[in-house]
Order: C-alpha cells, then structure tokens, then sequence
C-alpha cells in the first residue's frame, strides 16, 4: 500500500511539474548595480518602512496554484545603490517627519502594487511583472513635498530559463532594475523635484 | 554570401547562409574589446535567447583571431542603466549622445570597448508531422513510428562603433534544418543544429567582419 501510495504521489509531482500548476515561490536577488549618472550635489536621506522590507505578493492562479514573490529583502541593497549613484551622499532615516541638519532632503519608497501574469493567462511565451512604487519626498525639515508614482515593467522569456520559478525571478528582478532605470531617467524631471532641486541647489539645477 | 550545408553522422542536415552589409571600416587594436548584447526592448514580443547571445560571445571570444568579449551581464551592470530595456538606444544615432554622459564614457574606457553588437532574432519550429508511440508492459517496452520537424533561425546583428557613434555594418544569419526521429522499439533522434549552425556562422563572421 505505501509502494503504490508513493507511486501515485510522484506520477501527481511529475503531472504538476509537466503542466506548470504548482505555482512558485520566489525571492528576489539582492545585487544590484550603481547608477553611471553625474551626481547631484547634495546628500539625502532614505526612509524604508516595514511594509516595504517585508514586502511579499501572495497570489493564487485558478488551476495554476499558489504563487509568492517575495520583495522586501531587495529593497535595501537596491535604494541604496540607487541613491549612491544619484547623489554624492546619503544614510537611512528612521523615521520620517523629523528634521535633519546633515541632509538635503528625504526620500520614502513604497509599493503600491504588485501584479504578474504567466504564460498560460496571456497566451505569450513571457513572464511579466508589473510594480507600482510610491515616491514621496520631505524636505530636511520633515515636511512633505510631494509625492509621484512610478511604475516598472520586467518580463523574461520561458526559454530562457529552466521553469517557472526561474523565470518569474527573472521577471521581477528584470522589474527592479527597470524602477532604478525609470528613477534614474525621470527624477529631474518630475515638478516637485525640480522646485526641490532649484531651492537647494540655487537655482544651479 | 557564405554557404554552409552541414550534414554529420547521427544528426539532421542543416543549411546555412549569412549576409554581410558594411557601412564603415573596422578594426580592433591590442587591449579593444567588443560586447555582445541582446535587444530586449519593451514591448517587443520577440526575443533573442539568452543562450545564443552567450554562444555568439563565447566563439568571439576564442579559436583563430580570438577577440576580448566582454561578458553582457558585466557591461549591462557597469554602465547601468544606459542599456537597460527601457533606456537603451534604438538607434545608433542616439549613441553619441549616451556616451557623453562622464561616468558612462569612463566605464567604456576603462573596458577598451571598441564595438557594440546588437543581435535580433530567434529560432522557431516551423514544420512538423509524423507521429510516435511507444508502450510498456511487463515484458519490457517499445516505440514505433516517426517524427519529423524542421527549424529556423534567423538573426541579425547590427555592430556600432563606439569612439565614432556610427554603424559600422550589419550581418544576417539564416540557418534551416530538418530533424528526424525513427523509432523501432528503440527512438533514434537525428537532430538537426540548426541555432548552433546559426550561431557559429553568425560568431565567425562578426569575427572577420570587425578585424577587417
């Protein structure tokens, strides 16, 4: 009776492997690089709240099983190599609101939303994750600025990569570095920033 | 316009042909190095497998004439975010205006990078029939039938010249086989290489092509 219980549990692992059903669970990678841009000359602080270190997205596909994509741990490593590239300094704050003597201003990430979707719901050969992040950004002495949205795009191809979990970690990874890429590219354009920037800088942005 | 028809042993035969259109002169000098990058742009629906952008690079990268590759993750990571999807130039008219940037233009010094080679394309099946089946029972078990499928790929890579922002040329690679899979009792597959094909061609001629 185990012999043929055993045999029937691994003709269902191989079904479920075969087909893609199992879902995944995935844990994004924490190196990322530092932005090659000139530097804005002023240093700034970085607040990371519990949600977003502790950020996971938990989603299950009907008939395609439970799925995890767990964020939060590569938020760290990759804001702060984002903010090491975009301005000749910064450190973390712990709270937000206070005022700061050594820092030009503060900024406060956060995720607003999550979403994927896999080959089978969109009949396409791609992995692909979506993720809304939250800017806001204080000045030195804790008041709020202003805030703006920004949404990253990452997709990886299932060739490229052996099953799902793989792929989808690709997926996401692919999307970090894209929100590095879209922050990089678009900070000195977005309106309260560059009042920011004009105020602090005098005018010399 | 190369021609290869490569047919050995146990495998399937395969027919390749590569093109090669020249805008400027080339040439790569002691301590130059070339990197090899797949267009991943959003939202592109097709795109190039990782595996034969790495093979390109690697069959650069060593034989007769072998020339410094840079590995794409390395560069995609030290000129960040410059190539990235999102941001990366389309058009090598864009180039000049990317590598002024001061951080970017000391990383690709510092890497000696001479050329820039974008490769686009893919492998597709694009025939199959026959069909195959096997069984087994407690006296052992078997396969009957035959399976046929024939692939294609098909790849261009575009070379820009770094220091002078201009195209330097552009080479096509086609490559098309037919595999085949008899099976008496036991299956006997004769495939067909049709993307190393492709990758081979396309990697000897981006070789002859940069060194002149």
């Amino acid at each position: 009776m185990p012999e043929r219980f055993a045999k029937c549990a691994l003709i269902a692992a191989l079904v479920l492997a075969a087909f893609g059903c199992a879902g995944a669970k995935v844990a994004v990678p924490t190196g990322f690089p530092v932005p090659q841009v000139t530097k804005v000359p002023l240093p700034v602080g970085l607040y990371l709240d519990e949600a977003l270190l502790s950020y996971v997205h938990r989603e299950s596909l009907e008939q395609r099983g439970d799925w995890e994509i767990e964020l939060g741990s590569a938020q760290e490593p990759m804001f702060d190599n984002l903010l090491s590239g975009l301005f000749i300094g910064h450190r973390t704050v712990k709270q937000l609101g206070a005022s700061h003597d050594d820092i030009a201003g503060v900024l406060a990430p956060s995720i607003e939303e999550l979403q994927f979707s896999i080959p089978e719901q969109t009949r396409s050969e791609y992995y692909e994750v979506w993720i809304r992040y939250r800017f806001e950004l204080h000045a030195n002495d804790g008041e709020k600025l202003g805030q703006w949205d920004l949404t990253a795009y990452g997709k990886a191809h299932q060739q490229n990569h052996a099953g799902a979990s793989a792929a989808l970690q690709s997926a996401a990874l692919v999307a970090c570095r894209d929100a590095m890429a879209f922050f990089t590219q678009q900070f000195g354009r977005v309106p309260v920033v560059q009042t920011w920037l004009d105020i602090e800088l005098g005018g010399s942005a | 316009m190369p021609f290869l028809f490569a047919c050995a042993g146990l495998a399937g035969c395969v027919t390749a042909t590569v093109q090669e259109v020249r805008e400027t002169a080339t040439a790569m000098g002691a301590g130059d190095s070339i990197v090899v990058l797949g267009r991943r742009s959003q939202p592109t629906t097709a795109e190039t497998e990782l595996d034969f952008i790495s093979c390109v690079a690697d069959n650069m990268g060593r034989g007769q004439n072998a020339l410094n590759v840079v590995n794409e993750q390395q560069f995609l990571d030290a000129t960040f975010p410059w190539f990235e999807p999102r941001i990366a130039p389309l058009n090598h008219t864009e180039l000049p205006t990317i590598i002024k940037q001061a951080p970017l233009a000391e990383r690709l010094d510092e890497m000696g990078l001479k050329y820039l080679v974008w490769i686009e394309g893919s492998t597709q099946r694009i025939d199959s029939g026959g069909s195959l089946s096997c069984v087994v029972g407690p006296g052992g078990g078997g396969c009957f039938g035959f399976l046929s499928w024939e692939k294609d790929s098909s790849y261009e890579a575009s070379v820009w010249d770094v220091e002078t922002g201009q195209a330097a040329g552009k080479i096509s690679s086609e490559a098309t086989g037919m595999s085949y899979m008899p099976a008496v009792i036991v299956p006997i597959p004769m495939i067909a290489r049709v993307r190393s094909s492709a990758c081979s061609s396309l990697a000897n001629q981006l070789k002859s092509f940069v060194v002149n």
